[in-house]
């Protein structure tokens, strides 16, 4: 059976001016214009919303999950490159206790 | 000066203001009746919670216009036995909503010339010397100003997309054309409210309705019918036997029990 359904938008949602926009979801639609109206009313009706943003799936580029090894896994132990070995919080604690905070 | 509410309105004029804000709310809340009959049966999923979204709105829109109604001096019932206890011939709608939703492409035409209208009637009543009204619609203009750009983007688009959507199109064009003009049929009272400054006169708004749709209906390739035509006789409550099957469907679970709270 053919897909007979319109092109896929990803729609990107924006909550405040200055925050990242966040991916929540896809519209089927003709073109962009109506990508958008669709995308209000199935996304930014009953979220807090100031821009969204629709771009067709097809527009982009992404790695393959196949190549998730290749990518995305050292193959060594690196763990001394995770910002997780720092004690920030208890950096910033000494330095407040010596200010007198 | 501005009438601030209806206890500073003349009788005549309450008279007046009462049979307008009936035809408003009824116009609707039947319209969001036919749109919520969508629900789940759409053509694609995005469009079914578009248009059971649009029904909602409409249901918030009658309920704005049926409270007003219901201000004690004017004397309508309240928005729940107004919806549900009144009889066809109390209806003080345009005939153009109480049609069947028909196929998509009605359903679409018909929102279309509704919406322009709304947008029309609610820029003259943003300056209404009626506070309530003018009040009520710096609220709901925004919600009409949307519903405009979804259904002025589909005219738009199924006008010349594929020689059946254009032949669907003007089909229902047709057939929806002079109920649409009776949206512009003046309800009784109305040259009160016109000399009170509360609205202007009916004319007006559809020159100004006919002067926005038609340059949108050509470019969509539509052949826009005859001015002439109006199928009025809504505003006086005669209307089409679709409206007392309509009422029939939508007010039976309120009548079964109509002592019931919900």
């Amino acid at each position: 059976m053919s897909d007979t359904q319109w092109p896929v938008y990803e729609v990107f949602h924006q909550s405040k001016r200055g925050e990242p926009h966040i991916h929540v979801g896809s519209v089927h639609a003709p073109d962009p214009d109506m990508a958008l109206m669709l995308a209000r009313d199935q996304f930014a009706r009953r979220l807090e919303c100031v821009s969204l943003w629709v771009v067709r799936a097809d527009h982009i580029t992404a790695t393959s999950y196949e190549d998730v090894e290749v990518w995305f896994q050292p193959a060594t132990d690196k763990s001394y490159r995770e910002a997780a070995g720092f004690r920030m919080a208890d950096m910033i604690r000494k330095l407040e206790a010596e200010r007198g905070h | 000066m501005g009438i601030e509410s209806a206890a500073q309105a003349a009788a005549p004029l309450r008279d007046a203001l009462r049979e307008f804000l009936t035809a408003m709310a009824d116009d609707e809340l039947l319209l969001g009746h036919r749109d919520s009959e969508w629900t789940g049966h759409a053509p694609i999923l995005e469009e079914d919670i578009a248009f059971s979204n649009l029904a909602q709105d409409e249901m918030g829109h009658a309920l704005t216009w049926y409270t007003l109604a219901a201000a004690r001096e004017l004397g309508a019932p309240d928005p729940d036995r107004a919806a549900f206890f009144r009889n066809a011939g109390e209806f003080r709608n345009a005939t153009l909503v109480e049609l069947p939703k028909g196929d998509w492409a009605f359903t679409i035409v018909r929102r279309y010339l509704f919406d322009a209208s709304e947008q029309v009637r609610y820029a003259a009543l943003a300056e209404s010397a009626y506070r309530p009204i003018a009040d009520a619609v710096a609220k709901l203009r925004r919600e009409e100003t949307y519903h405009l750009l979804h259904s002025r983007g589909w005219v738009q688009r199924l006008g010349d997309a594929t020689e059946e959507s254009h032949h669907r199109m003007q089909a229902a064009l047709d057939v929806a054309w002079p109920h649409a003009l009776g949206l512009f049929e003046p309800t009784e009272g109305e040259s009160t409210l016109v000399a009170a400054d509360i609205k202007p006169p009916e004319n007006t708004l559809r020159e100004q309705w006919l002067a926005q749709v038609k340059p949108i209906l050509e470019a969509a390739t539509l052949v826009v019918p005859d001015a002439a035509q109006m199928a009025g006789g809504g505003r006086s409550g005669q209307h089409t036997q679709h409206l007392a099957d309509l009422l029939n469907e939508m007010q039976k679970v309120a009548r079964m029990e109509p002592e019931a709270t919900w």
